[in-house]
């Protein structure tokens, strides 16, 4: 199995995991420890920025606040203005959520912690991350438009006419599939593409890529959470009627 | 178990047996998205919550500041406005009051001017009538001098006459 070829230069792992056993269930175990330190982290600034709030804001209160006000204009633009606030959690969450998992794996030197298998890495780079948050926003955007419209929710089906029944239905399964897939195949891409040209030339020439990798986790971020809140709005507005970006 | 990365050739673990590879789904799925809605609820309460509160709390405090600030502003306007319809009045009374006092001491100059003429004029005449007064008295002096000295001519032109 161990064929080391000629021209192999170091090791790339991609696909190993560091299994747990949670009674008969398999865990990606190193996927947990970074998601560990995401949210821990998440929870560590929430907590040090509200501990002592001020009217007038400064240092950590104030960079969470202009936070707190990009995650409200994203899910007003796309939600509305009347029925958005319920959401700015669930939006927000995705978000930074994703954003600091994405700059964690860019900025962390993960790969100097040594794992019995597989290795660290952000953990959107993981199938399993990417779809859990794709499915979860499914749900969110069925249970909006249940909640909203009832079971006129399924009239959104036949509309803007019954022809389009199966590609409506089409689209509530390639949603949640593009979303989870396009996190995960950026993420991933990255960072082989990274890994890659670390290999090949060890200094400065992965520079610029690696900050071209932490643009776009950053712009997978905002198209993560963008693309929900769309959807979220979608369900709860119906469709045609309302112009969405 | 192990995959290598030459060159650009990238290899994935889509061969590795029992497991692994890119496309691995397994319990991490559900374990992860309770997790992340945990987190939501965590954030929302630490964070969303707190946070949005006092934007909130923020807005409202700055809109009832502004429509204060308007309000005064209006006020202060208006009190400008007053003044300067005040300044405006003022201006007015004091320009007819120097009118009047410019007009009365005119009057005044005048009267006293008059008067003065008046008065020299009186003068003057009263003069005239003295001078010609002194001037009649001289005059009837002279003709009785005159006729007494045509008499004593008369006397002496009949004396040497009658002798």
């Amino acid at each position: 199995m161990l064929m080391i070829h000629p021209l192999v230069l170091a090791k790339l792992e991609v696909g190993q995991h560091l299994y747990w056993q949670l009674g008969g269930l398999k865990l990606h175990g190193q996927v947990f420890l970074t998601s560990w330190f995401v949210i821990g982290a998440l929870l560590l600034v929430s907590f040090l920025a509200t501990r002592n709030i001020q009217r007038v804001p400064s240092g950590l209160q104030n960079f969470m606040e202009y936070a707190l006000e990009f995650i409200r204009d994203l899910a007003k633009n796309q939600i509305g203005e009347k029925e958005y606030r319920p959401w700015v959690p669930f939006v927000g969450t995705l978000f930074l959520f994703i954003f600091v998992s994405n700059w964690s794996g860019a900025l962390i030197p993960w790969k100097l912690i040594h794992l019995p298998s597989g290795e660290l890495a952000a953990p959107t780079n993981d199938i399993n991350t990417t779809v859990a948050l794709a499915l979860l926003t499914s749900l969110a955007y069925f249970y909006a438009g249940f909640s909203n419209r009832g079971l006129g929710y399924f009239a959104k089906y036949i509309e803007p006419t019954p022809i389009l029944l199966p590609i409506n239905i089409l689209e509530d399964f390639t949603k949640p599939l593009s979303l989870s897939f396009r996190l995960f195949g950026n993420i991933l891409a990255d960072e082989l593409v990274v890994a890659v040209l670390v290999l090949l030339v060890p200094l400065f020439v992965p520079l610029p890529v690696m900050v071209l990798g932490l643009f776009t986790s950053a712009i997978q971020a905002l198209i993560f959470a963008t693309l929900a809140a769309a959807y979220i709005g979608e369900a709860i507005e119906g469709h045609g009627g309302e112009e969405h970006g | 178990m192990m995959n290598f990365v030459w060159l650009l050739a990238v290899e994935t673990a889509e061969a590795v047996e029992e497991g692994g590879g890119l496309f691995d789904l397994d319990a991490t799925l559900p374990l992860m998205a309770v997790q992340f809605v945990l987190l939501a609820v965590a954030l929302n309460v630490l964070f969303y919550k707190p946070l949005g509160k006092v934007l909130d709390e923020r807005d409202g405090y700055i809109s009832s500041n502004q429509v204060d600030a308007a309000e005064r502003l209006a006020k202060a306007e208006q009190i400008a406005k007053q003044y300067q319809q005040e300044l405006a009045e003022t201006r007015r009374q004091a320009q007819t009051v120097i009118a009047e006092a410019q007009e009365e001491a005119q009057k005044i100059a005048a009267q006293t001017v008059a008067t003065a003429q008046q008065e020299a004029q009186a003068q003057r005449e009263q003069v005239q009538r003295e001078l010609d007064e002194q001037k009649n008295q001289a005059m009837a002096t002279l003709e009785q001098q005159v006729d007494g000295l045509s008499q004593q001519i008369l006397d002496k032109l009949l004396g040497s006459l009658a002798a």
